[in-house]
């Protein structure tokens, strides 16, 4: 043992490397090898830290209080699978799930068409592209609580811009957050407004690897537009859509501001998400229990659903 | 011409002269099809502008009870003389560069260990990062509530910043390991051999080529924090100490028929992203953010 510390100190004297390893002396590599892990070790501990205090120990207490009856100030007592019940047997939940489910959908095909079509449209060439192409980030630049107050402001009294553009073409005045289905609609618009940029950058990085002499060629051998769309340019794009897709559903499962800030879940809890749902049920009902449970479920499928993707992307990264 | 797109390759010499009147018919449609192009981008745009210009437009216009013409600076003197938004403003500016600052400065590392280091640690370190950011953040707002409350951190802006960096990181992480990815081993590898340390290799070498990935990763951070509300409404409760979406929302909810004074503080709040953005866009894609994820 001396011996080995010995060694090590003389190393040390001699400025190879710090103290401590065993590594014979005169393997440089390993010794490297060994001072390479100890200083992963340190980089990466601040960041392990942070990920046990902000995610891992709120999950783990998250579970507690999930099984509690407790509030915002105490744990309470045990209640075992109590809150788990009451939140499966809840029409709210389910209602909630359903325009979850809508949305997410909505939301990741939406963008995803909206910014194919524009990404598409801007790889050929157009006066100005460029300055068009950084204009059409702005709603995703733009903070949500700036943007939904302008959409408020758009559409949310009968006396707004839009509906009165409606009554002026004789259309009638659609009340677009007062009407349970319109404000479902106007809220997943609202989502693919601010998502479709994030879809567009995606989708035009990928175009950009493209050799564009392949559909020279694809039309030199009679391709159609359509044909050159779906057997080049789709299979081309395909990884970066699938990960665009991954990335845009947990966007939008984990949505609040964009939902809460438009119409607050309402009207009659039409737009009333899982997360808006378990927000008001913690902070606003003050019913922890149940709402932390609502949170778990959420987490528990994301769990099972993130580490299955993963899983696809690594090995699809593979091949 | 539809002749020619069917001909064959073995269709004779035919094919190269109609090719050439091909090409030049081409280039004549695409030209008329340019300017087709440019006008549906430029409506598209147009359209898909309208709430961002709406803003803006209010924001200087005078608003129901002033005297003033044409466009005005006046509803920006009366948010910042009457409301909370100078303090706004600094509580926001102040979270949300502590939160790009160490963000970046925890992720940097560990993205580096998770770009060269091969064991089943780090890539199972890879894994859990990449499962933490796709957990719904109200999960983990509730625990942290009561831990917080405990420590005295709620309604505080360092409790704010805590959260913001912890939330950031998982995927600050990520695109600094991309970045550090495509740098080339050869370079720190060449630094050892003189001598220099694990650790002095990774600040002296890596670090100072990865200019663009660090600010790639600042600006992500910079947006992510500058536009949280789901933190901040749970966290911040006193006026004085809200971030700037609380203080648009609070003031939205108070003065909702003075829409030329909302829309003046909104346009302060979008005005530091969009400057952000519009300075350091090209160092910015997010096919980075998706490249570090197909990468790993």
């Amino acid at each position: 043992m001396s011996s080995t510390t010995q060694s090590g100190l003389a190393r040390a004297r001699r400025g190879v490397a710090p103290a401590g390893s065993g590594a014979a002396p005169g393997k440089r590599k390993s010794k490297l090898t060994a001072q390479a892990t100890r200083t992963f070790f340190w980089l990466l501990l601040p960041s392990v830290v942070l990920l046990v205090l902000i995610h891992g120990y709120p999950l783990i207490y998250a579970a507690v209080q999930a099984t509690h009856d407790g509030n915002l100030l105490q744990t309470g007592n045990f209640v075992g699978g109590q809150n788990f019940a009451t939140v499966l047997t809840s029409p709210a939940f389910w209602k909630a799930a359903q325009f979850t489910l809508w949305f997410t959908i909505v939301g990741v095909f939406g963008s995803w068409l909206v910014g194919l079509g524009l990404a598409l449209l801007l790889r050929t060439k157009i006066p100005g592209g460029g300055t068009f192409k950084v204009l059409l980030l702005l709603p995703w630049v733009v903070p949500i609580v700036v943007s939904s107050t302008a959409w408020n402001w758009l559409v949310a009294t009968p006396d707004s811009l839009i509906p009165s553009l409606f009554r002026n073409l004789g259309m009638g005045t659609p009340l677009f957050l007062a009407d349970p289905t319109l404000a479902s609609i106007t809220v997943m618009v609202f989502k693919v407004w601010v998502s479709f940029p994030f879809m567009m950058m995606m989708i035009s990085a990928a175009l950009a690897s493209v050799d564009t002499t392949v559909y020279e060629a694809a039309s030199m051998d009679g391709a159609t537009r359509w044909q050159q769309f779906t057997q080049i340019t789709l299979p081309l794009i395909a990884r970066s859509t699938y990960i665009s897709w991954i990335l845009m559903t947990i966007f939008c499962v984990n949505d609040f501001p964009t939902i809460y800030l438009l119409t607050g879940g309402g009207p009659v809890n039409a737009t009333t998400s899982l997360v808006v749902l378990a927000y008001r049920t913690v902070f606003q009902d003050f019913a922890t229990g149940p709402g932390v449970a609502i949170a778990f479920l959420m987490t528990m499928t994301l769990v099972v659903i993130s580490v299955i993707l993963y899983r696809q992307i690594r090995k699809s990264s593979v091949e | 011409m539809s002749a020619v797109l069917h001909a064959h390759p073995e269709s004779g010499p035919s094919l190269g002269v109609d090719a050439g009147k091909r090409r030049r018919a081409l280039s004549e449609a695409g030209q008329r099809g340019r300017w087709w192009r440019f006008a549906a981008i430029l409506i598209i745009t147009g359209i898909v502008l309208v709430p961002i210009m709406v803003t803006v437009l209010l924001a200087f216009t005078p608003g129901a009870n002033s005297t003033a013409t044409g466009l005005t600076l006046e509803n920006l003197n009366n948010v910042f003389s009457k409301t909370l938004a100078a303090t706004w403003l600094k509580n926001s500016l102040v979270t949300t560069l502590s939160t790009v600052v160490v963000s970046v400065a925890v992720a940097a590392p560990a993205g580096y260990v998770l770009s060269r280091g091969r064991s089943k640690a780090v890539s199972g370190y890879s894994l859990l990062l990449f499962v933490m950011q796709s957990l719904p953040i109200i999960t983990s707002v509730v625990p942290l509530f009561i831990l917080f409350a405990g420590m005295g951190l709620v309604d505080n802006l360092l409790g704010l910043t805590i959260i913001y960096v912890g939330s950031t990181m998982t995927v600050a992480t990520w695109m600094m390991a991309a970045y550090f990815d495509s740098i080339p081993t050869s370079l720190e590898e060449a630094s050892w051999i003189d001598g220099c340390s694990v650790f002095g290799s990774f600040t002296r070498v890596v670090l100072r080529n990865s200019l663009p990935g660090v600010l790639s990763t600042a600006i992500f951070a910079f947006l992510l924090a500058w536009n949280d509300y789901l933190v901040a409404i749970v966290f911040l409760r006193s006026n004085e100490i809200f971030t700037l979406p609380m203080g648009v929302q609070s003031f939205f909810q108070q003065n909702a028929t003075d829409w030329t004074s909302v829309m003046a503080l909104a346009v302060v709040m979008m005005l530091p992203p969009v400057i952000v953005f519009a300075t350091l866009n090209k160092y910015f894609s997010v096919g980075g953010i998706g490249g570090s994820l197909a990468g790993r």
